[in-house]
């Protein structure tokens, strides 16, 4: 079950993927979370905290600089680059942000 | 990996759940293929700007192989805002979501607004919403 979040930069996007993301997983789901913003803040709102975001976020910028050999697959992406949230939300950053658009 | 590619990958688990917070705008809407997702969730506010952004979300996604497309209504003041959003998906699923004071002090104090006020009217309804998403696994 794949669920994208789309809208204008500031109109709650963010807000709205992580309160469903945290209430699918309470219900028993296995959910990634997927950030794919070019101002890349999902685990903030998840609830992950500002540092580990900004890991996750440094990880993906190391991953666009050739630094590290790029994830090939799901499974790959979800647990070499993923990160534990609350309720058992997996989160992985990966857009790109070396070109970020003003929210 | 870009987005769109993870998101049309093979080994995505099929009990899974994916939830992606797009780019704003719709470009990773214009470069997705056919049923790389199920649903699109619409956030807007009842401004110009915002709805015509959701407007061509809406578009994009009615090309493409979508179950299901819902339009959050957000940051409502008035029932007014309601009726502007509706009256600019005509047909379509609206769901409202008040404007809620808690969710920007959840955003200045870097916390989920889930945990920060998890009885909050602006987190409530997005749990209603959240809940007609998938079927229930029990």
């Amino acid at each position: 079950m794949k669920l994208a979040v789309v809208g204008k930069g500031g109109s709650g996007k963010t807000t709205t993927s992580s309160v469903i993301a945290r209430t699918l997983a309470r219900s028993g789901r296995a959910v990634v979370a997927l950030d794919c913003d070019s101002n890349p803040n999902l685990g903030i709102s998840l609830g992950v905290g500002d540092e580990e975001t900004e890991r996750l976020v440094s990880m993906r910028q190391a991953l666009d600089e050739g630094e590290e050999e790029h994830a090939n697959n799901w499974d790959t992406l979800i647990s070499r680059y993923g990160s534990d949230g609350p309720d058992g939300v997996r989160l992985a950053v990966v857009s790109r942000i070396d070109n970020p658009e003003p929210g | 990996m870009s987005p769109e590619q993870l998101l049309g990958s093979v080994d995505f688990p099929e009990d899974d759940v994916v939830v992606a917070d797009f780019e704003a705008g719709v470009g990773t809407l214009t470069r997705l293929g056919e049923e790389h997702v199920d649903t699109v969730v619409i956030v807007v506010e009842a401004t110009p700007k915002s709805l015509e952004v959701g407007a061509r979300a809406a578009a994009l996604a009615s090309e493409r192989t979508v179950a299901r497309i819902v339009v959050v209504a957000n940051r409502i003041r008035h029932d007014e805002d309601l009726e502007t959003v509706k009256a600019a998906f005509p047909g379509m699923e609206v769901v409202g979501v008040p404007h809620d004071p808690k969710i920007v002090e959840a955003d200045r104090k870097g916390v989920a607004p889930i945990d920060l006020d998890p009885n909050g009217p602006a987190v409530l309804a997005l749990i209603g919403l959240a809940s007609t998403l998938i079927p229930t696994s029990n």
